[in-house]
């Protein structure tokens, strides 16, 4: 049979001359027994390397689970403190600033997901496949652990439904043309919906913890809060929407257009959930009127009006000079005191003059660019008001949140901020400028060379002591300062990597079509560079999502200090370090290993193009 | 020898280029790497619509030369002037002889991250500041003109050598540029696919466009040069019609490469 196919295929490739795609031969499988021969006892070796592990993987299972399901596990202190996990103290009546803003990430996920067409078409039988490996992993689970028979049992009885559901969905699920598929994003929602039900139906009790002046721990029978599955239950419907809404949008409208306003949404999320949302400042409305606002509409107005006449093509030569006087006035704001916001906009204004010249054009292109600058502008005039304003959110210490929420929130400003900052550095670095040259090469050596806490103490204590009248860093913003200038250092040196790795011949054949150095850098080497840089990229960025736990050191109440030091000191739970740093475990390794799948799909979508 | 009996050289050179205005014009150019003299006062003129097919061996500075007339690469002594603008240290003058300069590399250099319509049109968009969609126009004539439009929307890694190269020179066209160089554009090609960029070149060469060839193709040059300039040990050592250049040279040294080569 074989060979006649393969046969005709010949033939009428010689008669079409178009070569058609036979699929390869399929390679046989093994029937089980083989297949463990041939990959598990080939070798007297192999026997005894499968013997010894799998001994020292059942014993580290077995010890695991008589941890976990030993009675007197205080797995409640968990519990019971979710919320200072997640938030610290947070105010509980403020609890829905929260709730909106988890809300806010979840829309901009949801309609992501659908402008950029994730989720991929999977095999029912390989769906089937994966449950049926769960199902006995749970029988062997439920073997291990020390359960009582009666639960044993029931365990048993679970796993062998869902070893039986995947058999089912192997058998049906055809193979070749007739062959199954379902959406992994079906699936998802299908197994977030699964866990949503179950805060409503399984009784996992009411725990929460009272801190009144003698602090309570109350928990009652029955499902879990209402102020838990309620909220939750909403953020499902949230994300669906906001993916169908997405799906609407994506057709009707220009899809590269949706991009990028999604991508400015994504940017401009994190200080606006933070600084206006969580920490809601509270705005001095007569020195908002009086002083911001015309600073803002003064830098609007001039500014505007030069870099419309700096992208003119006519402008020529004068612009550049301009640019570079505005730049050194910039500078020169520094030997006299005045409002940081005034230095700080100047520079803004002098960066958009000094890159005008690449962007000149006709009328759009110059409107597009002094709309980015307005932009930019406003962004920066309201967020330097934000953090010099006082927060309403009343919490003793000094953060007003903790837990998760500043785990994330300093990764997340983090890595934002550190990538724009580490190509710039990583340019400068390989410039042909000298002086710049110089001052990144030492910048990235001397912050390389401090340790991280020193950075995070000399930002955190000393630096409020440097700052010039008028300018009160907040808390959370001089720690966040002092990582991204240490993580910039590092992505710096990963990016520098990417751009060596671009050929000398791509150099000269931007610049042989006339690009300038400008142009030659944005449109052809810095999009192959950082191609080439996003493993370690990624690498460095899951490692900033870690590192954030030094934050403790300078008395920060990151996740992992409350799991480790706050929760088991807790009079009622005495010594539940181990449970809670077990329960912290997983809540890391999500968000990591969620990150190291992102790097993945973007390698995959950039390596397109790639020879 | 034989060979060059068997075809006739049928060389441009019934055009008349008497007076035609210089386009390149080098004056005693010489450029050393460390203590390697890669150029020894080259002095050339190449008139306006004239072919010039640079020849010679391997090593010899017929690169380091055309690629001195874009800047790409610096020449330390001597002038080189691209159409009435010196190229000296000053940026406005680079700038603007390689707008007008389109080059074609031996490595092909394509973008691998933009596709063909955008290798194409993302010079004459941001250089010659043209609105997106007459550039993208004017790309798919120049893809159509190459022979290529139906691989516009493809990445260059998914087309073959010879397509690349063609894409390569639709880019340099796209720039409307008054001279072209070709910098051993077939060198790195495999033999079934030197012929389609070749006819590319011969169809440019009698539109008119005035062009410097470094090739080791004989063929094209006899076929197509005005004027061939023998290469050697940095200096130019023996120029003239393909006539002159394959069936009498006088100069030992190009005696002695075409008696190697054919």
């Amino acid at each position: 049979m074989a060979g006649f196919g393969i046969g005709s295929e010949i033939a009428s490739v010689a008669a079409t001359a178009t070569v058609p795609i036979t699929a390869p031969p399929e390679t046989p499988k093994l029937p089980p027994r083989e297949w463990v021969k041939a990959n598990l006892f080939s070798s007297p070796f192999n026997s005894v390397l499968t013997v010894v592990s799998t001994a020292i993987l059942l014993t580290l299972s077995w010890n695991l689970l008589k941890f976990i399901f030993n009675p007197i596990r205080q797995w409640n202190a968990s519990a019971t403190n979710l919320r200072l996990l997640m938030t610290r103290a947070y105010p509980e009546e403020q609890y829905l600033r929260i709730w909106v803003c988890v809300a806010i990430i979840l829309t901009l996920a949801g309609s992501s997901m659908a402008v950029w067409r994730t989720g991929s078409a999977m095999p029912v039988t390989g769906l089937g496949r994966k449950l049926l490996a769960t199902g006995a992993l749970l029988v062997l689970l439920a073997l291990l652990a020390p359960f009582s028979a009666g639960a044993t049992v029931q365990w048993l009885l679970a796993a062998l439904v869902v070893a039986a559901v995947g058999e089912a969905l192997r058998r049906t699920g055809g193979r070749g043309e007739t062959e199954r598929t379902v959406s992994t994003l079906t699936l998802q929602v299908v197994a977030l919906a699964g866990l949503v039900a179950s805060l409503w139906v399984i009784p996992f009790g009411h725990h929460s913890y009272i801190p009144k002046r003698i602090p309570q721990v109350m928990h009652e029978p029955g499902t879990v809060a209402l102020s838990t599955k309620l909220p939750w239950t909403i953020m499902l419907v949230v994300v669906v929407a906001a993916y169908f809404g997405g799906v609407l949008l994506r057709d009707r409208l220009a899809e590269n257009a949706l991009r990028v306003t999604l991508v400015v949404l994504w940017l401009l999320a994190p200080p606006v959930l933070v600084y206006l949302i969580l920490r809601d400042p509270d705005f001095d409305m007569g020195h908002v009127i009086g002083t911001d606002i015309p600073i803002f509409l003064a830098y609007a107005v001039l500014g505007s009006t030069l870099l419309l006449w700096l992208t003119r093509p006519s402008t020529g030569e004068i612009g550049r000079i301009v640019a570079a006087l505005v730049l050194l006035a910039g500078f020169a704001t520094f030997l006299s005191p005045m409002r940081m916001v005034l230095r700080l906009d100047l520079l803004l204004l002098a960066t958009f003059a000094l890159a005008a010249p690449t962007f000149a054009g006709g009328l759009r292109a110059r409107k597009r660019y002094t709309g980015a600058w307005l932009v930019l502008l406003g962004v920066m005039s309201w967020l330097i008001t934000s953090i010099n304003t006082a927060s309403t959110v009343r919490v003793p210490g000094g953060f007003f949140i903790g837990g998760l929420a500043i785990t994330l929130m300093v990764a997340i400003f983090t890595i934002v901020l550190s990538v724009p900052l580490g190509i710039a550095l990583a340019l400068a670095r390989t410039s042909s400028m000298p002086i710049f040259r110089l001052l990144a090469t030492w910048f990235i050596e001397f912050v390389r060379g401090v340790p991280l806490i020193t950075i995070l103490i000399f930002f955190s204590i000393m630096l409020p002591l440097f700052l010039p009248r008028g300018m009160h860093l907040g808390e959370v913003a001089a720690v966040i300062i002092g990582f991204v200038l240490f993580s910039a250092a590092y992505m710096a040196e990963n990016i520098r990597g990417g751009l060596q790795s671009v050929t000398r011949g791509q150099h000269e054949a931007a610049e042989a079509v006339g690009m300038t150095t400008a142009q030659k850098t944005v449109f052809i080497v810095l999009p192959q560079a950082l191609r080439v840089a996003i493993p370690p990229l990624v690498g460095h960025c899951i490692g900033v999502f870690k590192e954030t736990s030094l934050l403790a050191i300078i008395g920060v109440f990151d996740l992992l200090y409350m799991a480790r030091y706050v929760v088991p000191g807790q009079t009622e739970f005495m010594g539940s370090a181990r449970e809670s740093i077990l329960f912290v475990i997983p809540i890391y390794w999500i968000v990591c290993s969620r990150m190291s799948k992102a790097s993945q799909r973007i390698e995959q979508r950039t390596g397109l193009g790639e020879r | 020898m034989s060979d060059a009996t068997a075809t006739e050289p049928t060389g441009g050179h019934t055009k008349d280029l008497s007076r035609a205005r210089d386009m390149i014009l080098c004056e005693d150019v010489s450029k050393w790497y460390g203590d390697f003299q890669a150029l020894d006062k080259v002095s050339a003129t190449i008139k306006e619509q004239e072919v010039v097919v640079v020849l010679g061996p391997s090593g010899g500075g017929k690169s380091t030369w055309i690629r001195c007339i874009n800047r790409l690469e610096i020449h330390q002594e001597g002038r080189i002037i691209v159409d009435d603008v010196e190229l000296t240290n000053d940026l406005r003058n680079i700038e603007q002889v390689r707008s007008e300069v389109g080059m074609v590399f031996q490595q092909f250099n394509l973008f691998p991250h933009l596709k063909v319509i955008d290798n194409v049109s993302l010079a004459p968009i941001w250089v010659r500041k043209k609105p997106r969609a007459e550039a993208e126009e004017q790309a798919m004539a120049l893809l159509e003109r190459v022979g290529i439009p139906e691989q516009a929307h493809k990445y260059p890694g998914q087309l073959s050598g010879g397509q690349q190269q063609r894409v390569a020179i639709a880019r340099a066209l796209a720039m409307e540029p008054k001279i072209m160089l070709f910098d051993e554009v077939t060198s790195a090609l495999d033999p079934e696919m030197v012929k389609e960029v070749l006819d590319i070149m011969k169809a440019l060469a009698l539109s008119g466009m005035t062009m410097m060839v470094v090739t080791h193709e004989m063929g094209f040059a006899k076929e197509v040069a005005d004027r061939i300039m023998f290469m050697e040990e940095g200096q130019i050592v023996e120029v003239g019609t393909p006539t002159h250049f394959f069936e009498n040279p006088t100069e030992d040294r190009t005696k002695l490469f075409l008696s190697q080569i054919l």
